[in-house]
């Protein structure tokens, strides 16, 4: 089934972490993907980040971390959804998270981890397709 | 006929009846590759535009000769063995952690003091017990919450490491000044004096709002913190270098090289004019500004000549806006010229970083600056390099200054019609935006607005676009990946000196530490000095580092004073960028 309306995605930054160029250029290459893209701004507690989604009523929400707070922060912010009984909002995340934590993130309701380099594109290719497998 | 004229005249010729032929061989409409001529650089005047290195405007370089490249002369090397300088910007954990880890590098052969990175809690003026900072503490960097951590910390430099005796670097901005206080607090309870103290603090907080984002008050209120610096260090402690500027961070956050240089020098300039208006004579304070880093790339000419364009630029802002009479107010004194930036590295096949890195290391003594190969190849992979990265690097740079002897010649480029015209050009579109941005109101008007902030994220936009449509290449990233191409892995065999199981377990200890603290302190005298400081926070003329030191010799917390600030000052809310 084809959604109606573009997919909404919830770009956010969790955490004290101010690098926010990937977090800006996905927001930006996605809304040129077609996509609805809401950017949180720095400093968004978890707790902030879950509230934003709901009210907003996204699809995907994208963290980005490069701090290393990426373990404590993203499995915060999936199972305040859980709490919410929103299991279907895909949490995807990038950043400057090493090779040995992405296993532990996908357990924790990380959909997938885009490293350095990864094209918009493909990010977008990935949130179709498996947008398309939810619905 | 002029030169010039002749040159151009015979470039037409040429163009015809050489270089179309051979275009229409090859099948292309236009040429791939450049030619320069004297005509590229008409009316070149070399006393005016480059002149000797160490004098006015100091494009070729700003010391007459290169300090650094003088061992290799000399037939001595340089003190630093070993992997020693791989503890430069360093700290993590508890401060007991950063501690022992100086201990440990001096163990090694380390001298002098530390380059500290603290962590974000630190840095964004929140305390480790602040729950708003979980899985923050000592991450990124130490872990600082009152004068107790720098006591701790500096435990490893006491007698002849002792604070007189070194000098420390402090990544710090938004709360600079307590930082600052903290360590003055500290030489006091050493019985050193103020004045003998040598440090950078970073103390560069409009950047931060354009990159890095670790501001905590509005901008005006910022420009007050750094004006207090700048009055304060003139004054108290004339061996402070009063800020390090960054273009690096701004470029590293997508701002092309125009924008990294023209955004830079409105910053410095805004700094400048805070000090000025404060009362300050223009060469009391201007020697007392250093830069950090401007930004890099791969493209190593134009690296160069950016360089040569800062120089150049700097040194006529400060002597015809300024008024500048002293030539070391006019000096970038930055501890690394041109380089390829963090951002150029790959996290696919990553060894060829250390390619990268070393053609960042040629620029960087092309452009007048020791030869540093930065980063590290593993600079991608995660927080901290690894021993291995750091030799490599270290040596590569090692490799450019001993056998290619490439720090042999001053500003070697010079005079090169290429390279004298990129750094025409550069200056000048840099000259155009610094216009706007002064006929906006200059920096601060230009942040408070999110002008800077949204060119930056545009910039970072188009040049993913450009990557994405294969109009700009990177290695192994959006060319050369099929099948086969090898992928080439590299493995970290050396323990890093970090103790990552210490820093899993630093925010349970540190957040135990504070509390303790704030149990045994004198908590009437907290309060009263924070009463004081919202008084005087509330006048707009009080420089408040006096006050800042009474504080932390009452082991205050940062967070507490800045957020007796918060309340006075306000917060800073991003602006939508987009």
């Amino acid at each position: 089934m084809e959604k109606k309306r573009p997919i909404k995605v919830l770009v956010a930054k969790p955490g004290l972490d101010g690098h926010d160029r990937g977090a800006k250029v996905v927001a930006l290459g996605l809304r040129d993907e077609g996509m609805e893209v809401i950017y949180s701004g720095l400093r968004q507690t978890p707790e902030k980040i879950v509230q934003t989604a709901i009210q907003e009523d996204v699809d995907v929400i994208g963290l980005s971390c490069l701090s290393g707070a990426h373990n404590r922060l993203f499995p915060e912010i999936t199972s305040r959804l859980k709490e919410k009984k929103m299991e279907n909002v895909m949490v995807i995340a990038g950043g400057h998270i090493p090779e040995k934590d992405i296993a532990f993130l996908r357990e924790n309701g990380i959909s997938a981890v885009f490293g350095h380099g990864t094209p918009v594109k493909s990010i977008a290719e990935y949130i179709r397709q498996n947008i398309a497998f939810n619905l | 006929m002029s030169d010039s004229g002749k040159i151009k005249e015979k470039r037409k010729l040429w163009e015809e009846k050489v270089l179309d032929p051979a275009l229409k061989r090859f099948r292309l409409d236009k040429s791939p590759s450049g030619f320069y001529t004297p005509a590229d650089i008409e009316g070149f005047d070399f006393i005016r535009k480059v002149g000797f290195p160490g004098e006015y405007p100091f494009t070729a370089g700003i010391y007459p000769t290169l300090p650094y490249a003088v061992v290799g002369t000399k037939g001595s090397l340089p003190s630093a063995k070993g992997l020693v300088r791989a503890a430069r910007y360093s700290g993590y954990g508890t401060p007991e952690d950063t501690r022992d880890y100086y201990k440990m590098m001096q163990s090694q052969g380390l001298r002098g003091g530390p380059n500290l990175a603290m962590d974000l809690p630190t840095q964004c003026g929140y305390d480790s017990d602040n729950p708003m900072v979980r899985g923050e503490v000592g991450k990124v960097g130490v872990s600082i919450d009152t004068l107790r951590d720098f006591e701790v910390i500096y435990e490893s430099y006491t007698g002849s490491l002792d604070l007189d005796k070194i000098a420390s670097n402090f990544t710090i901005n938004a709360p600079s000044n307590m930082i600052i206080a903290f360590y003055a607090a500290l030489a006091e309870k050493r019985g050193i004096p103020m004045d003998k103290l040598r440090a950078t603090p970073q103390n560069d907080i409009l950047k931060e709002f354009v990159a890095r984002g670790t501001y905590i008050f509005p901008p005006r209120h910022s420009m007050r913190m750094f004006r207090d610096s700048a009055v304060f260090f003139a004054r108290h402690m004339p061996n402070v270098n009063i800020t390090s500027i960054g273009g690096y961070h701004i470029r590293e956050a997508g701002a092309t090289r125009n924008q990294d240089l023209a955004f830079s020098m409105a910053i410095g300039a805004a700094y400048l004019e805070e000090g000025v208006r404060a009362g300050l004579d223009i060469d009391s304070f201007a020697p007392k500004f250093t830069f950090n880093a401007f930004g890099g790339s791969m493209e190593l000419f134009k690296e160069v000549a950016l360089q040569r364009a800062a120089r150049r630029m700097w040194a006529r802002i400060l002597k015809e806006r300024f008024n500048a009479r002293d030539p070391r107010s006019m000096l970038i004194r930055q501890p690394m010229g041109a380089h390829i930036g963090c951002s150029s590295t790959t996290l696919q096949r990553p060894l060829n970083n250390l390619t990268r890195g070393v053609i960042g290391g040629i620029a960087s003594a092309l452009s007048g600056s020791p030869p540093m190969a930065f980063p590290p190849y593993d600079e991608p992979l995660g927080l901290g390099w690894s021993l291995e990265a750091s030799q490599l690097s270290e040596d590569a740079g090692r490799i450019i200054q001993y056998e290619a002897r490439l720090t042999d010649v001053v500003d070697p480029l010079a005079g090169s019609y290429y390279i004298e015209h990129l750094t025409d050009q550069i200056e000048e579109e840099a000259w155009k935006e610094l216009e706007k941005i002064e006929n906006m109101g200059g920096a601060v008007a230009a942040i408070e607005n999110g002008y800077m902030q949204r060119k930056v994220a545009m910039s970072a936009h188009e040049r993913q676009k450009r990557i994405e449509s294969g109009e700009e290449l990177v290695v192994g990233v959006n060319c050369f990946t099929d099948e086969s191409e090898l992928e080439v892995l590299t493995g970290r065999l050396i323990p890093h000196p970090y103790d990552e199981a210490k820093r899993e377990q630093a925010e349970e200890q540190q957040i135990a530490s504070l509390t303790g603290l704030k149990r045994s302190r004198d908590n009437r005298l907290v309060a009263d000095l924070l009463r004081e400081l919202k008084l005087k926070a509330g006048k707009e003329e009080e420089n408040l580092i006096p006050i800042f030191i009474e504080c932390a010799k009452a082991y205050v917390s940062e967070q507490e004073m800045c957020d007796v600030l918060r309340e006075v000052f306000g917060e800073y809310k991003e602006e939508a960028a987009f």
